[in-house]
């Protein structure tokens, strides 16, 4: 495995000035880099940018009744007014609001059907075509193909904070690339042509180390290197066949896969897809495009709701009870086999990789 | 306590192919990677201040030494602190905030709910000196050192530290007790908390100790770990030639002095070397982060504490986790999690012990129905007889329906494990050993009104230990 440097104390968030300067004053540091950064077949990639799939028009014309105010401070202001001269408790307003966050699926009533709440309308969204099917309820992507499976940004596609640079669209970004828990990867192997070949296989990973930025600071760059995560990371381990046509990976289901999604300060946050597809555009350098499966709700639920506060989903105007209401509304796949309701919903996350070399336990 | 690094279960989707076997066997034993026996006399050594007459250095067994009134009380500061909406607590070479004032409301510092709730305990008459006792001076008592006194309202003098007022904590019972807080970091959405004092520990310039959930760990100035390695010698150094490709000796200035534990050595690479307790100091150089434990993955190699804590009981064990670290399991390989919890009165007490309300803990674990707490964060039930050599772990009477202490032959009473006073839970979630799953349970992701994880190792996130 070619390496231009180890990972070692120095920081490892090098800029790619530095990475650039090293080249120029050692003619055989170049010489070791290859193009395309692939050896033996194998090519890595390391996830640098990651968002849900919701697609959005300038003027909105895809919430024409304008964004949700689901949170609990909507909720707050409408059940206990301040004019109201009534004096509230603790334990009958913040703490019956908390409660309802992690109780949702036992309790009896929901506690914000009191508010209105907007699904994305229309039917052009980003996402896959899951099940290989058109119905009704599907939508169109922007290349014409129907089919697209995305029932999550039906759900969740007026709430400002899943919407570009809402605070779910940035932070969790923003957290994935400097929480190493979230350092995820994909690795091609058996690949003799980075633009088309018919059999290659892609296995997903965790990664151990931080990312390799360019000298802007928010940028990355290709040439990085990430050591597999062998001790704590089995569970992210995944494999799968795939193809690439004009350039373009794409490969067949993965039954259930768990892709980590932490916050700070929070252990094991992660996301369960079940039928997990990847449809990456490849070069050398980066594979971008996008992964679709089905989301397990609960997780989705437990995930949120232990990830972000009140406080923090009032940003949104959005709470986890609320939307957990919705995610369930629009489930579209795996029944549970006692009730007949849907425990997942389409989704698609859209994601830049760039391209790293990845080292294994054995090199 | 079994330390059981290979109870693990790895958890693998059926199709995924296996990385390695995965196996901590090489490592350094848990044992002593994270704790040491009650017998042992490894104890935090400390600068000797200035003290008022009445003040003394008690050891304690998580935060080492601390000061203590004349009746062994562990004293604490008040720091202030920004909340979302607001700062509380005292500031530096101020007065005291915490007053005789009975608390009836919240005040809104946290967001996002207003000011004016009010709290469960309003009828209670409970001000904030009933639960922090101010520490009073002598009308005649004279500044020395660090300790300083300010003036209460009833014009009373009150002993601070370093600028800051001190207090008791109406928790601590005997000398020793810490449970009115730790010297763990506090940040976040935690709320202002409460820090015990007590002397700088006797380190030299360049190391720094942080209170960790497994003892006083010896870390660099920059906070990367340190270690010592089995095959040296008392107070030499057999590190040389390829050992030194992953390990470096800690540099020691040219001209200082030996102090208590402290010695310095010349290592063949011809630098002067610190050595801790006969044992040479390294740091490695493979640590990609702060605080680090990977260097005692290598065997025979050992981060370094001034004491650790005292090994918990029998019925405990290890494990790995998925997020990437270890946590402290019980018997079956269930996470151990603590409940946090601080009000948003002015005062900002404490609601996480068997004394205060348990409407807040209630509502998070079960809806506010008793039942449903006890099956999603179920209480962890002591063997019969169990008992503690270690002074921070302790059963506990408790009326599983109240979640407040219960009278020992009461029909019902559970007899659970408690950390610093406090039951400790497993969480219904969890589905294999090592899973954290009810990680952030709660208000501000558990850190307010919630529920954390026991962790004792944290690969990804510098081993920010929870309090």
């Amino acid at each position: 495995m070619p390496q231009v440097w180890n990972a070692t104390k120095t920081p490892q968030v090098l800029s790619f000035a530095f990475f650039s300067t090293m080249l120029a004053f050692a003619g055989a540091a170049t010489a070791q880099l290859p193009e395309p950064h692939q050896k033996d077949g194998r090519i890595g990639y390391v996830l640098t940018e990651r968002h849900w799939a919701i697609h959005e028009t300038e003027a909105s014309t895809e919430c024409p009744q304008g964004m949700n105010t689901r949170g609990s401070r909507d909720l707050f202001a409408q059940q206990f007014p301040e004019d109201s001269d009534v004096e509230r408790t603790v334990v009958d307003t913040r703490l019956m609001i908390e409660a309802y966050q992690y109780h949702t699926n036992t309790a009896t009533t929901d506690i914000y059907d009191s508010l209105p709440y907007y699904e994305a309308q229309g039917n052009v969204s980003y996402g896959l075509n899951l099940d290989g099917e058109v119905n009704a309820d599907d939508f169109m992507n922007s290349a014409g193909e129907e089919g697209i499976d995305n029932q999550l940004y039906r759900a969740l596609g007026c709430i400002a904070g899943y919407r570009k640079d809402g605070q779910y669209w940035f932070f969790e970004n923003a957290f994935m690339i400097n929480n190493g828990s979230n350092r995820w990867m994909i690795e091609l192997s058996g690949v003799d042509d980075l633009v088309n070949d018919d059999d290659v296989t892609v296995t997903t990973y965790r990664g151990l180390d931080n990312l390799l930025t360019d000298a802007t600071g928010v940028g990355f760059s290709a040439g990085g290197t990430q050591r597999v995560d062998a001790r704590w990371g089995q569970s992210f381990v995944e494999e799968v066949k795939g193809k690439i046509v004009d350039g373009v990976l794409t490969t067949e289901p993965i039954a259930q896969a768990k892709i980590p999604w932490s916050q700070p300060g929070v252990s094991d946050g992660y996301h369960i897809f079940k039928d997990l597809q990847f449809q990456f555009k490849l070069t050398s350098q980066v594979a971008q495009g996008l992964m679709g499966g089905y989301v397990d709700i609960e997780q989705y639920n437990h995930r949120f709701r232990t990830s972000w506060s009140s406080h923090h989903q009032n940003y949104g105007q959005s709470s986890s009870g609320s939307e957990y209401t919705a995610l369930k509304r629009l489930a579209d796949a795996y029944p549970d086999p006692e009730t007949g309701a849907n425990t997942a919903i389409s989704g698609a996350v859209e994601m830049t990789l760039t391209q790293v070399y990845i080292v294994h336990p054995d090199e | 306590m079994h330390l059981n690094n290979f109870l693990t279960v790895v958890f693998v989707v059926a199709s995924a192919p296996m990385v390695i076997t995965a196996s901590a066997a090489a490592e350094t034993p848990s044992d002593t990677m994270y704790w040491q026996s009650v017998a042992s006399d490894a104890h935090e050594a400390y600068f000797e201040e200035e003290l008022p007459l009445g003040i003394q250095v008690v050891a304690t067994a998580l935060d080492g030494p601390v000061y203590t009134d004349t009746q062994g009380r562990t004293l604490y500061t008040w720091p202030l602190r920004a909340l979302r909406n607001g700062s509380t607590g005292d500031r530096k070479d101020g007065a005291s905030n915490c007053t005789d004032e009975v608390l009836r409301t919240e005040v809104g510092f946290m967001s996002p709910y207003p000011a004016g709730l009010v709290l469960p305990y309003s009828d209670q008459g409970v001000s904030c000196t009933q639960i922090w006792p101010p520490v009073l001076a002598p009308e005649d008592a004279e500044q020395v050192g660090k300790w300083t006194l300010v003036k209460r309202e009833d014009d009373s003098n009150q002993w601070a530290y370093d600028g800051f007022p001190l207090y008791t904590s109406n928790l601590d019972e005997k000398p020793g007790d810490v449970l009115g807080g730790t010297k763990i970091r506090s940040g976040g959405d935690g709320g202002v908390v409460r820090v015990p004092v007590g002397p700088p520990a006797n380190i030299p310039p360049g190391f720094q100790v942080l209170s960790s959930t497994t003892g006083r760990l010896l870390v660099t100035g920059d906070e990367y770990s340190v270690y010592t390695w089995d095959g040296d010698e008392a107070n030499i150094s057999n590190c040389h030639g390829e050992c030194l490709n992953n390990w470096s000796p800690v540099r020691a200035p040219q001209v200082t002095v030996d102090s208590g534990d402290w010695t310095i050595i010349e290592h063949s690479s011809g630098i002067n070397q610190w050595v801790f307790r006969a044992k040479p100091l390294y740091t490695h150089n493979k640590d990609t982060r702060s605080r680090s434990f990977a260097g005692s993955d290598v065997p025979e190699w050992h981060n370094v504490y001034t004491q650790r804590a005292v090994t918990p009981p029998d019925e405990f064990t290890i494990q790995d986790g998925a997020f990437g670290g270890q946590v402290l399991a019980d018997a079956r390989g269930r996470t151990i999690y603590l409940y946090n919890c601080r009000d948003d009165s002015v005062a900002q007490l404490a609601c996480d012990h068997p004394d205060s309300a348990q409407e807040y803990r209630m509502a998070i674990c079960g809806g506010g129905e008793p039942e449903v707490c006890r099956e999603t964060f179920p209480y962890v039930v002591a063997d019969a007889g169990a008992k503690s050599e270690s002074s921070l772990w302790s059963v506990m009477a408790i009326d599983p329906n109240t979640g407040r202490h219960s009278a020992e032959d009461e029909e019902g009473t559970l007899h659970v494990w408690a950390y610093r006073s406090r039951p400790v839970y497993t969480y219904s979630g969890d589905q294999e050993p090592g899973a954290t799953y009810g990680d952030g349970f709660g208000e501000f992701t558990g850190s307010r009104n919630g529920y954390k994880a026991f962790v004792l190792r944290d690969v990804f996130q510098n081993n920010h230990f929870r309090r």
